[in-house]
């Protein structure tokens, strides 16, 4: 399991920071890697643009997907990965301060697998990561690569 | 001048009346058959009185004449018949006969003188004249010589009369009269049907002519009769008048009344056009106005597509806007409440006993924005969902609503009374949402009450449905009632009681979108109740 990769889709630095902070708290072990904007964040997913070449290992277990982010929002980089084949089937939870109904619907429309709203004290969200990565990275049987 | 004219106009008009008496049925005809027809029965009637009369008279005469036969002939005859001297007899009798009307005189001898032979001329019968066997009248008288003192009946004279002469004379008398009176009476008709046609049916006949030539469009001037002059010209005043001068002066009246009264139509007619025109311009008017209006209505619904276009985008824009403060307003808050954390987990050391309660103190800040905008957002979100109608059970919302708020706060005492079937058509969620405010707002303000009840019901006041959630908690001064639906309002301090001050300005915005309204009625520490109605369809 140390080996699987968690993908962080965040561009505000402070919050990454606070997500790497509670990821930390947890201890969780995996690699993170995080993509400041929806193209980098496909790019990573589908191994092109400045992720050419990234190797078929650090293809994530999970991905922690913001909504309002550059160039490609949330939403968007999560059709497009439920339309490819090899990402079809990767885990996804959207962590957002946003609880706008239509994000909620349109993410479950889109195959989300989980929507989280970020809550705003950080003892909170350090709870809700531990409980993710144990989850989706322990408890949840994935799909077969 | 004028006489001769009158004249010949009389010639003319008798000439034509005449015609018109014989030719057809006039008045003047009717008159004269009318006169003709009494004057005759009146004629006929004295002239039988008179023929009656005559006849009396004549056969009076004759009778008058018999009696002096009687006295002056009767003498003489005794002596002739005493000396029994027929020839002489037979004179004296002739003498009786040559009197008017006598018509056989027979002397009947019956006794003699006694010179004379006796029976010598017993039983002689002279007669004159023609005797029938009925005469008309007859008279026998006994023929007396006085003898001595002695009176002696010699014989008996009989003188038949005849009336052959009166009937003559009457018959003659009846043919003089009938033919003078025809000649009397018809020469006064002609004179009557003349001064009837002069004084009368010419008239007539000018007011017909008058009256068939009679223009209510021209009016000529009052009927006038050609009479006058002779009947007025002889007093210096006016004759009375005569009931011609009635009919005209009639006519002349009924002639200004008709000239009056047409006018008065005829300016009603105007009057009536004048009205037609104003309304047919009226109408026009209207046209004008509603092709304006529609023209206007045109405008308007662009303007109104325009304005419901740009409120349409101010809505997105709304939605924008809330979206960004749900996410970019609260994100910067998690930043600093993730750090402050951070800072009081990993600098502690640094910074302080004050300085962690400031960080503390800034946690809050962070904490209280979030419930705002939290708050700002329900609100505006229910200005801008869009509402599914159907019938939702209240009285179940609200035991649900209930039994959460106990799970929450265990430890409250709550007496709560709920009427049940509180059934309307509303929006599922939107509906909720005001009563869990209503509800925790009661809950809320019911904790320093000793034994607080909360109930929830409904009224029917005018036909409508009344809701109503009462307690008995904290209340408030009505004075500030006003205020209250307004966010951010509120009434009591954050340390009495927390809260947004949103609560309520949500739930009159529900009630408002459907088509309802909220009011308060409560008293400083006495409780609260919040009245509500729906839109009923």
């Amino acid at each position: 399991m140390s080996n699987s990769t968690i993908l962080l889709v965040e561009d505000n630095r402070d919050d990454i920071e606070l997500a790497m902070y509670a990821l930390r708290k947890n201890k969780i072990p995996n690699d993170i890697v995080v993509a400041r904007d929806g193209v980098e964040a496909l790019d990573f997913l589908f191994a092109t643009g400045v992720h050419e070449g990234r190797s078929e290992e650090r293809k994530p277990a999970l991905i922690l997907l913001d909504l309002n982010i550059p160039r490609l929002n949330g939403l968007e980089v999560l059709r497009r990965m439920r339309d490819a084949p090899e990402t079809r089937r990767i885990p996804v939870v959207i962590l957002t301060t946003s609880d706008d109904e239509n994000d909620i619907i349109k993410g479950y429309d889109f195959g989300v697998n989980s929507y989280i709203r970020k809550p705003v004290e950080l003892s909170e969200f350090t709870k809700i990561i531990n409980q993710l990565g144990l989850y989706w990275l322990v408890l949840n049987q994935s799909s077969p690569r | 001048m004028r006489i001769i004219n009158a004249a010949a106009f009389l010639r003319a008009k008798i000439g034509y009346s005449l015609k018109r008496a014989f030719l057809g049925e006039s008045v003047g005809l009717r008159l004269i058959k009318f006169i003709i027809l009494f004057s005759s029965v009146v004629t006929l009637f004295f002239t039988s009185l008179q023929l009656y009369w005559d006849y009396r008279r004549d056969v009076s005469l004759i009778e008058k004449r018999m009696a002096e036969i009687e006295q002056s002939y009767l003498g003489s005859l005794a002596g002739s018949l005493w000396q029994m001297d027929l020839p002489q007899v037979r004179l004296q009798i002739e003498g009786i006969l040559r009197l008017p009307d006598i018509q056989s005189v027979e002397v009947a001898v019956l006794d003699v003188g006694p010179a004379v032979e006796k029976h010598s001329g017993k039983n002689d019968v002279v007669t004159v004249g023609v005797s029938v066997s009925s005469p008309d009248i007859m008279k026998k008288y006994p023929i007396i010589y006085n003898f001595h003192g002695k009176d002696k009946v010699l014989g008996v004279v009989a003188i038949q009369a005849s009336f052959d002469a009166i009937y003559q004379r009457l018959q003659d008398k009846v043919l003089e009269i009938l033919i003078t009176q025809g000649m009397k009476t018809f020469i006064v008709s002609l004179f009557t049907l003349f001064i009837f046609s002069v004084l009368v049916t010419r008239h007539l006949r000018t007011i017909a002519e008058f009256a068939n030539q009679f223009n209510l469009e021209q009016p000529s001037p009052p009927l006038r009769l050609a009479r006058a002059s002779i009947k007025r010209g002889r007093s210096g005043q006016a004759a009375p008048r005569d009931e011609l001068d009635q009919v005209v002066s009639a006519f002349n009246n009924l002639c200004g009344g008709l000239e009056q009264t047409y006018n008065q139509l005829r300016s009603v007619n105007a009057e009536l056009k004048a009205d037609n025109e104003a309304r047919r311009r009226a109408e026009e008017e209207i046209k004008r106005l509603n092709i304006e209006l529609s023209g206007m209505n045109s405008q308007l619904e662009v303007q109104v597509r325009r304005r419901t276009h740009a409120l349409e985008v101010s809505n997105r824009e709304l939605n924008a806007f809330s979206y960004s403060v749900s996410h970019d307003l609260r994100a910067p808050l998690r930043r600093i409440d993730g750090f402050g954390q951070i800072l009081l987990e990993d600098c502690a050391h640094l910074l302080g006993v004050d300085g962690q309660r400031y960080v503390e103190r800034i946690r809050n800040g962070v904490r209280e924005m979030n419930e705002m905008v939290d708050s700002f957002l329900k609100l505006s979100r229910c200005a801008s969902i869009e509402l599914v109608i159907e019938s939702h059970n209240l009285s179940d919302m609200a035991s649900d609503i209930f039994s959460r708020l106990r799970e929450k706060d265990p430890d409250r005492q709550v007496q709560i009374t709920i009427q049940p079937d509180l059934v309307a058509l509303v929006d599922r969620r939107m509906m909720r949402s005001a009563l869990e405010n209503l509800l925790e707002n009661a809950w809320k303000y019911t904790r320093h009450t000793l034994s607080p009840v909360i109930s929830i019901g409904s009224c029917v006041k005018e036909g409508k449905t009344i809701y109503y959630v009462r307690d008995n908690g904290a209340g408030f001064d009505m004075a500030y009632a006003e205020r209250l639906f307004s966010p951010f309002y509120r009434l009591h301090s954050a340390e009495e009681f927390e809260g947004s001050g949103i609560g309520l300005a949500t739930v009159q915005r529900i009630i408002v979108r459907h088509g309802g309204a909220i009011w308060v009625d409560a008293s400083m520490n006495n409780g609260a109740t919040f009245f509500f109605t729906l839109q009923q369809n």
